[in-house]
């Protein structure tokens, strides 16, 4: 069969598309942090020049974003190879969504936190990442497993510019063994790569809603317990789903 | 930036202009009729028809979009099903769209409280009476904004299609920038009608938000 016989290389094709989602998920969360600093700074003259590169990011098509800096940055100096300018652009993509997921959950932490975490003396980043993150977690992990999966299936993109990855690989196979033997189960092979990428994503969120489960067990216990009812509820008030935009 | 480059080059933008608001056109259409018929099947009762439908929303989801394309045009020949390019562009943006739209409508279907279905019965509304006049307008004011957004990430998502050929607006940039080199202006005039576009279009869903919203303002 087609499939096992270039297995060895279909599999590179997987470790590489493994490699670029990484990089992507990685840079995302990089961006998302940046995004999220600049969209919540106080002066509005800051804030607003980052919310509407954030909105540009979001409604600009991501395979637009993604042949913009392949071949406009050049124009400006930067050279980039396929890999890392498909990585870029994904990741400024991620970025720009995740900062809305991410401000979105610290916003949904009740005010009352922050001023006990000051109270206690434990301003700034400590308390920042102790107790008020910690608390977001329930809201922003859906969205944002929802995100990564999303950043999986975008490294598909690197295709177009040519990285190596499974699809490029996929699309090479084809096209070799169309020459090299006159034809050749193009639905075979596209499928398979459908349904290998299904099950990445799949097991992603899998591990997602066991990461959820993680954080929302402390509050998951309050529940039963009929005098703190009130404490709970507050903290897991949820906002609507954001929607990752592709 | 040299902006008599883009006048020049704006018939040839337009023309992509055209073909990505035909495909994209033609898809919202047919993603809608399919999601509405989905979220029918799926809220039916008949437990095979709904794994049927929860599979395939959950398989199309979880799978590269760019991957679908290439099945589609490339995989289903061998399968005896030859589309040109243009009708290939419409049946991947169908597929995408209308896992999406099931869920959408899906949610919009289940926000209706019970209390609706009893206050139909009691006026002595029909079956179809109740369906047409009753569930169906709530139903699409429940499911606006979410599938408002599912059609403007569907025009967005018609610029894919370039990578199977299809002479569309991302397609006519690229092709230009490989004969020209103009790159910056290229992506400057897309990104701008692109941009454009998705204003329109979420300004035209606000509008209908606040048209359907109107019964359950005030008072």
């Amino acid at each position: 069969m087609l499939l096992f016989e270039f297995r060895s290389f279909l599999l590179d094709g997987l470790l590489n598309t493994l490699l670029l989602s990484l990089v992507m998920i990685a840079g995302g969360t990089g961006f998302a942090i940046v995004f999220a600093a600049g969209l919540s700074l106080p002066s509005r003259w800051l804030s607003r020049p980052v919310f509407l590169i954030v909105e540009c990011l979001r409604d600009i098509p991501l395979m637009v974003t993604v042949l913009l800096v392949y071949f406009v940055l050049p124009n400006i100096g930067i050279s980039l190879d396929p890999f890392w300018s498909s990585a870029l652009s994904v990741s400024v993509w991620g970025g720009a969504n995740g900062a809305h997921i991410i401000r979105a959950g610290l916003a949904s932490v009740p005010k009352g936190q922050w001023e006990t975490v000051q109270a206690f003396g434990l301003g700034g980043w400590k308390g920042l990442l102790l107790v008020i993150v910690p608390q977001a977690m329930p809201v922003i992990l859906p969205p944002y497993i929802s995100l990564v999966t999303g950043l999986v299936q975008a490294s598909s993109l690197g295709a177009v510019l040519g990285v190596n990855e499974l699809l490029r690989s996929a699309q090479v196979l084809i096209e070799q063994t169309t020459i090299s033997r006159g034809g050749s189960p193009a639905y075979l092979v596209y499928g398979a790569i459908l349904v290998v990428y299904f099950v990445l994503c799949w097991t992603i969120a899998l591990v997602g809603r066991r990461l959820e489960a993680h954080f929302t067990k402390p509050y998951s216990r309050d529940r039963h317990s009929i005098d703190r009812k009130d404490a709970s509820s507050e903290v897991l008030v949820q906002t609507a789903p954001l929607d990752v935009r592709t | 930036m040299d902006f008599t480059y883009i006048i020049d080059a704006l018939p040839d933008l337009m023309k992509g202009l055209k073909m990505t608001l035909m495909v994209s056109g033609l898809g919202i259409l047919l993603s809608c009729i399919i999601g509405a018929i989905g979220a029918a099947l799926r809220m039916s009762g008949f437990k095979p028809a709904e794994y049927l439908v929860t599979s395939y929303v959950e398989f199309i989801r979880g799978t590269p979009y760019l991957v679908q394309i290439f099945f589609i045009f490339y995989g289903l020949p061998s399968l005896g099903l030859r589309l040109s390019v243009f009708w290939s562009g419409v049946a991947a943006l169908t597929v995408w769209a209308s896992a999406f739209q099931i869920e959408n409508f899906r949610a919009g279907l289940a926000a209706i409280g019970h209390g609706v279905h009893d206050a139909s019965a009691s006026l002595g509304l029909k079956r179809w009476h109740h369906a047409l006049l009753v569930v169906l307008p709530l139903a699409a004011r429940a499911a606006l904004p979410s599938s408002m957004n599912t059609i403007v990430a569907t025009v967005k998502n018609s610029a894919y299609l370039q990578a199977i050929g299809l002479v569309e607006l991302t397609f006519v940039a690229v092709d230009r920038i490989a004969y020209d080199f103009r790159a910056i202006e290229m992506f400057f005039s897309i990104c701008v009608i692109y941009l454009l576009c998705v204003f329109t279009l979420s300004g035209l869903g606000h509008v209908l938000e606040r048209r359907l919203n109107r019964p359950f303002a005030g008072r």
